[in-house]
């Protein structure tokens, strides 16, 4: 066996680098139309396929109460096809909506009249039961029948279809708080495709199959349900928020059966406007041979009145606030929130630095404690692990043991405390660092992903945001990390949730 | 106010430019002239057997090694050493290291390392940012060859085999497992391979019996240069990597590669429900049967018929009658699972609420059936044969990193590319007869074992 040290034909790094001046270099190329359309390029000649993005900024933090997922419940109607994708006889399946539109108006008429026989009264409401009267399941019926003739005439996925038939893959949509946006990556010399059918969704969605697509979200509520942690970390997000709409999970049960077409319409009316969307390409494409493709499908496009923005203002934190969870399903946790400011402030990238630094410590002083547990500190709210306006950052200690619940929460406060005192050490932060710059690289390694974090930022704040974003977390420094842990790791602002079995209480 | 006047006289006189909307079909897009890369571009073969396949992937300062390796669960007849070994590669270290020493060194570079152990093939998988490439290289090499393995990763891979329920908490846990899709999976794959070597679990007594020299035999018998292929891709030189690899693996001696281990069929069985009570919110179904091993002649036919029933996607026929059409479900596919050596299986998956997963069955036997007895209409021929050549295959050799490990796997598989060269000619070749026949033969539904996860049970009949 020769010694495989002796002759490396690749230099060993002995220590880990640091960010050079051109490390996130992002060639990020930006048309803005005269409908206020934004359109941004990474070019990269000789791929023969192109990541196609269009992210509207628009999502659940628009919704109004009793209505929550609303902005979800859109993103599935709008994969229902146009009049000109889709239909089998427009003419008259037009009537028939029209007809559907009428029996709604008529139905929501007779819910607001009859609003106090259906208000609810009960504290413990099951949401398969539900008040009626004769008109309203009159009218229930006859939207019923008329859904059935319009389904006769309309095809099913008629967007995917095509997209599909020339090769697009990837033919997802995710709706967030903060954002709606469908994707394909399909190859780039068909990429008058997407355009094409995205400026005919973003204008003349039909809202086929409306009540069996409502099933669909029930469907995934379910699934969340099933798992044992959905419940507890929707307390602890109701806890930690008192008025943001950044809390609120995408419908609880009792919402879905309230969404209308007539909401759904105001909705999609108000946001999909040129001026509030943006559109993303990466791969085998240039900007300039870009700009007069989108120009062919979305010029037409009026510049619209400013959609409505969501603010996300808190009442300022005024004391600590405490969970106790009784369950014997999910195993035993101690967890402390904070809330911290969304990005687009100065101090948001730094908490990834200290999320990352501070989570090996706490994971050695936990063990060192004799605490048989598993550290894990995020900063995700619902879904989603990043927003342009304040939310949290989350750190959980898991348990074998609930017996340690108490020791383990005075460890982690503690810990907590030091951090405020005391910095961290410099090689911690740099690992820290190093492991950030790692993970970005390989969520830019797919332009989809990398597509995603653009169309995120973008919705956030700004697509410009995104670069120094990633510098700041490489400048971060023992003493930044500090400074954040004195400034927000205070009582008033924290939010402690315990979950113990249920034979504790 | 005049200029008010005129701005919106100017309005009223604009032409309105009008929106296109030319059907997709009309539009005029171009035929595809997609070539897939040459393999040989990016071959590199060693006197020993080796064949890497290395790929620049400039985009971002990374780099991602990769070996693939014919020997798996079923390759031996020791039992539980190919489970012990792939403990011993997660959980220790390459010659000449501690264990402590190969975290630390993991965690210095940030590296992502994974091993996947299958049936009959194994991954061995490392990325880290390319400055640790000089470090790692050697590092994965030293791994595959000499893999330090000690009497705990045999304990340690007994505990796996058989966990306690307490080792299933949190988010993947106990109480999602026993009402979740992945346990009505496993109910499945334990019927469908009962009494077969695919089925079969290494017993606590067979553990206890494994020594070291036996994890060690297995190893040098299977981890050969010639029983192997590697795939190196990201922000490298491609000349100064070649040399590299034959720096490090050249001098790695040929041996004799084992023969593939060839299963046997297993059992024909008749249609059953198997009902396994829970009392979650949501039930689970599984609708399933063996699937015979798909000459390559065929293979185009099936995935075409494969993609019209339920595969990859969300305009199946299985979604359009479970989902779109009445909201029963978020989900119904399908999920062909063939193996290298033996018999495999095609599975239908579905979940929803309870009152309605009977019917959900029903529509999905009812389109197993309907295309095994209807041709597909020109539509669907159409759409699924421009999916699968224009889409599917060309994301397979996307990038340096997609194209490397779609090599090296095929390479080790087949022993050549002849599959993936004439692939896309083989799609456009399919016809409705070939999907009626793919359908027929491998489409089983009197075979059908169905899982039902949930409240209680049906007639299947």
């Amino acid at each position: 066996m020769r010694n495989l040290n002796s002759l490396p034909l690749l230099a060993i790094a002995v220590i880990a680098s640091t960010a050079s001046a051109d490390t996130y270099n992002l060639p990020i190329r930006e048309h803005v139309f005269d409908n206020g359309l934004t359109l941004l390029v990474i070019e990269r000649p000789g791929e023969h396929r192109v990541v196609s993005k269009i992210f509207t900024d628009m999502g659940a933090l628009n919704e109004k109460p009793g209505e929550y997922g609303a902005a979800h419940f859109l993103e599935h109607l709008m994969f229902k096809g146009t009049p000109t994708l889709g239909s089998l006889d427009w003419e008259r399946e037009k009537e028939i909506h029209a007809q559907i539109r009428a029996a709604e108006d008529a139905l929501i008429e007779e819910l607001n009249r009859a609003r106090n026989d259906l208000r609810e009264r009960g504290v413990f409401h099951d949401y398969q039961h539900r008040e009626t009267t004769p008109r309203i399941e009159e009218l229930e019926a006859l939207i019923d029948s008329l859904n059935r003739q319009a389904q006769e005439l309309a095809e099913e996925g008629p967007m995917k279809t095509w997209y599909m038939a020339y090769g697009g893959t990837r033919t997802t949509a995710t709706t967030e708080q903060e954002y709606m946006k469908f994707d394909l990556d399909l190859p780039a010399d068909r990429v008058e495709l997407f355009l094409r059918v995205e400026a005919d969704r973003m204008q003349n969605s039909v809202f086929r199959n409306f009540d069996a697509e409502r099933m669909v979200l029930v469907e995934q509520r379910l699934g969340d349900l099933n798992r044992a942690e959905t419940e507890f970390r929707e307390a602890m997000n109701s806890l930690v928020g008192r008025a943001s709409m950044v809390y609120v999970p995408e419908g609880y049960m009792n919402d879905f059966e309230q969404y209308t077409r007539r909401y759904e319409r105001e909705l999609y009316e108000t946001y999909f406007v040129p001026n509030n969307t943006t559109l993303i390409f990466i791969g085998g494409v240039t900007l300039e041979n870009m700009i007069p493709k989108v120009e062919k499908y979305f010029g037409h496009m009026q510049r619209a009145p400013e959609p409505a923005r969501y603010q996300g203002r808190e009442p300022l934190p005024s004391a600590e606030k405490r969970l106790t969870w009784r369950s014997d399903t999910l195993g035993p946790r101690v967890e402390v929130r904070y809330q911290i400011p969304g990005v687009g402030h100065p101090d948001r990238p730094l908490f990834d630095v200290l999320a990352e630094a501070f989570e090996k410590q706490l994971q050695s002083v936990a063990t060192e404690s004799g605490i048989d547990g598993r550290v894990d500190i995020n900063t995700r709210v619902v879904h989603t692990s990043r927003f342009g306006v304040p939310a949290s950052i989350n750190i959980e200690l898991v348990l074998q043991d609930a017996a340690q619940a108490g020791n383990a929460e005075k460890v982690l406060l503690d810990e907590l405390r030091r951090l405020a005192e005391a910095t961290l050490s410099a090689d911690a932060v740099a690992l820290a660092r190093k492991i950030l710059r790692t993970d970005w690289y390989r969520t830019a390694a797919d332009p989809n992903a990398l597509a995603f974090e653009i169309g995120h930022f973008q919705v956030m704040d700004s697509w410009r945001t995104l670069e120094p974003y990633l510098e700041a977390r490489d400048a971060a420094t023992p003493e930044d990390l500090r400074r954040l842990a004195a400034t927000y790791f205070i009582a008033k602002n924290r939010s402690v949730g315990v979950v113990v079995p249920e034979e504790e209480s | 106010m005049i200029g008010r006047c005129v701005g919106l006289a100017l309005l009223l006189v604009a032409p309105v430019q009008a929106q296109v909307l030319t059907h997709p079909q009309e539009m005029g897009l171009p035929q595809s002239d997609y070539v897939r890369p040459d393999p040989s571009d990016y071959e590199l073969a060693l006197e020993n057997g080796l064949i890497a396949y290395v790929a620049e992937a400039a985009h971002v300062p990374l780099v991602t090694m990769s070996a693939f390796v014919r020997a798996g669960r079923v390759s031996d007849n020791k039992q539980g050493a190919a489970e012990s070994l792939a403990h011993a590669l997660v959980n220790a270290a390459p010659s000449g290291m501690s264990a402590a020493e190969f975290r630390s060194a993991l965690e210095r570079m940030t590296a992502q390392y994974t091993v996947e152990l299958h049936d009959e093939w194994a991954e061995v998988s490392l990325n880290v940012p390319i400055e640790d490439l000089g470090e790692a290289l050697p590092m994965f090499a030293r791994l595959l060859r000499q893999p330090l393995v000690t009497e705990a990763n045999i304990v340690g891979a007994a505990r796996q085999a058989t966990p306690a329920a307490s080792d299933l908490g949190g988010e993947s846990g106990a109480a999602l497992y026993e009402g979740s899709m992945n346990a009505a999976v496993g109910h499945f794959y334990a019927i469908l391979y009962r009494d077969h070597a695919y089925g079969r679990k290494p017993t606590a007594q067979e553990f206890d019996d494994l020594t070291v020299l036996d994890v060690a035999a297995f190893h040098a018998r299977h981890f050969v240069p010639g029983n192997m292929t590697l795939a190196v891709a990201g922000d490298i030189d491609v000349d100064d990597v070649n040399r590299s690899l034959a720096e490090y693996f050249g001098d790695w001696p040929s041996v004799a590669v084992p023969p593939p281990r060839p299963m046997p069929d297993v059992e024909e069985r008749r249609a059953t429900l198997h009902h396994f009570p829970s009392n979650k919110l949501q039930s689970w179904l599984v609708i399933g049967h063996a699937l015979p091993k798909i000459p390559a002649d065929e293979q185009a036919a099936f995935d075409v018929m494969d993609y019209i029933l339920g595969a990859y996607h969300l305009n199946t026929r299985f979604m359009r009658e479970t989902r779109y059409k009445y909201g029963w479900t978020n989900d119904a596919s399908s999920f062909p699972d063939p193996r290298w050596y033996g018999p495999g299986a095609y599975t239908f998956r579905s979940y929803s609420r309870p009152e309605v997963i009977e019917n959900i069955y029903r529509n999905m036997m009812r389109e197993i059936i309907r295309l095994r007895r209807e041709p597909v209409s020109d539509r669907e021929l159409f759409v699924a044969k421009g999916a699968l050549a224009d889409g599917l295959f060309q994301v397979r050799y996307l990038d340096g990193y997609a194209l490397t490990r779609s090599f090296a796997l095929e390479r080790l598989q087949y022993g050549n590319h002849d599959r993936s060269a004439t692939y896309v000619e083989r799609i456009r070749a399919v016809t409705k007869d070939d999907v009626l026949d793919a359908a027929r033969k491998y489409l089983r539904p009197d075979e059908a074992q169905v899982v039902l996860l949930g409240e209680a049970a049906f007639d299947i009949e």
